[in-house]
């Protein structure tokens, strides 16, 4: 019986615990999820979904109104870049400066492809150039030599 | 392609050159900068209402230049930079208007730093910060300086000092 009630209690307990990183029942996931690509201006490196600064509890209350509103996420995230430009979302559209930065590990890839192709045409002729510039006798001798050694004497 | 050392070596430096020249990441650049300042109308901190009405805001036809300054009792630049702003309004009032926004704050907490300051320039009260984020606030103190069309001509992040306060006034005064 008591074995029970101790098992009932434990259930209770699990029960009340608060579920880790679920939005507070007050603002649909939803919030969240726009929320995740906008910055919190006052904070570093935190988006307005975790952050509990002032601003960042004003931004998710904006983000739910204008979903209320029927506005598209679309929508939502121009009306903070409107405020606070590009630097307000974490993945920055690629155009200008920007867009070098989307593009420059492609760029160092395409180099370094180049350059390995480079380096292997120069080893490759290093290596052609080396055999033609062997001599005929010493060809014969060394043909010679490897018959002498496979014929084991 | 190490052959052409000289290359990197100039290509490098002129990128370490590029980067020092870039503005300072710190001072932060607003986009409304040039723009007309969003007009809002809030409700005064108490103080102010015999004097000022219920409510006060940025609003198209103004004709009167603007030192908008965001603030909130907590913060602590905000306390050194609140005598300034008294001072300069002293002198200045009759041809810019200054206009204290308070932001994230108790309006208690408010009321007991404008008293402990005594400022007499009017402030409104937006416990939420959501004017702040129509400005795309960052933090407080933040300056915003509106020309007397309505255009915003600077933001300034963080406290002000005499002589940045001065060159913003310079900038817009009549």
């Amino acid at each position: 019986m008591r074995g029970l009630f101790f098992l009932t209690g434990l259930l209770f307990f699990a029960l009340a615990q608060p579920i880790p990183n679920t939005p507070p029942p007050d603002l649909s996931p939803q919030v969240f999820e726009i929320a995740k690509t906008l910055r919190c201006p006052v904070c570093q490196g935190e988006s307005a979904a975790e952050s509990n600064a002032g601003i960042a509890v004003e931004m998710r209350r904006i983000i739910a109104e204008q979903l209320a509103q029927g506005k598209s996420e679309a929508e939502i995230r121009r009306f903070f870049v409107e405020r606070y430009g590009d630097w307000i979302l974490y993945e920055p559209p690629a155009r200008g400066l920007t867009l070098w930065v989307w593009l420059s590990p492609l760029l160092g890839l395409g180099l370094l492809v180049y350059g390995l192709w480079r380096y292997q045409a120069r080893i490759r002729a290093q290596a052609q150039r080396l055999a033609a510039e062997v001599p005929e006798e010493e060809i014969a001798r060394l043909e010679a030599e490897l018959k002498r050694s496979a014929n084991g004497d | 392609m190490l052959r052409f050392w000289p290359v990197w070596v100039l290509l490098l430096g002129g990128l370490f050159f590029w980067g020092m020249q870039r503005p300072n990441p710190n001072e932060l650049k607003s986009v409304l900068v040039g723009k007309p300042a969003p007009s809002f109308s809030l409700p005064l901190l108490e103080p102010y209402r015999p004097t000022f009405g219920e409510e006060m805001g940025i609003s198209p036809g103004l004709d009167k230049p603007v030192l908008l300054n965001i603030w909130a009792s907590w913060c602590i630049p905000c306390r050194t930079e609140a005598p300034l702003l008294e001072r300069y309004y002293q002198q200045y009032k009759d041809r810019v208007l200054f206009l204290g926004v308070n932001v994230q704050d108790r309006e208690e907490e408010a009321l007991r730093f404008v008293r402990q300051y005594g400022l007499s320039f009017p402030s409104v009260y937006d416990g939420r910060g959501r004017i702040g984020i129509e400005y795309g606030y960052y933090g407080v103190p933040e300056t915003f300086v509106i020309d007397r069309s309505g255009i915003v001509r600077a933001r300034h992040a963080g406290e002000l000092n005499q002589a940045q306060l001065e060159a913003y006034l310079r900038q817009v005064r009549p």
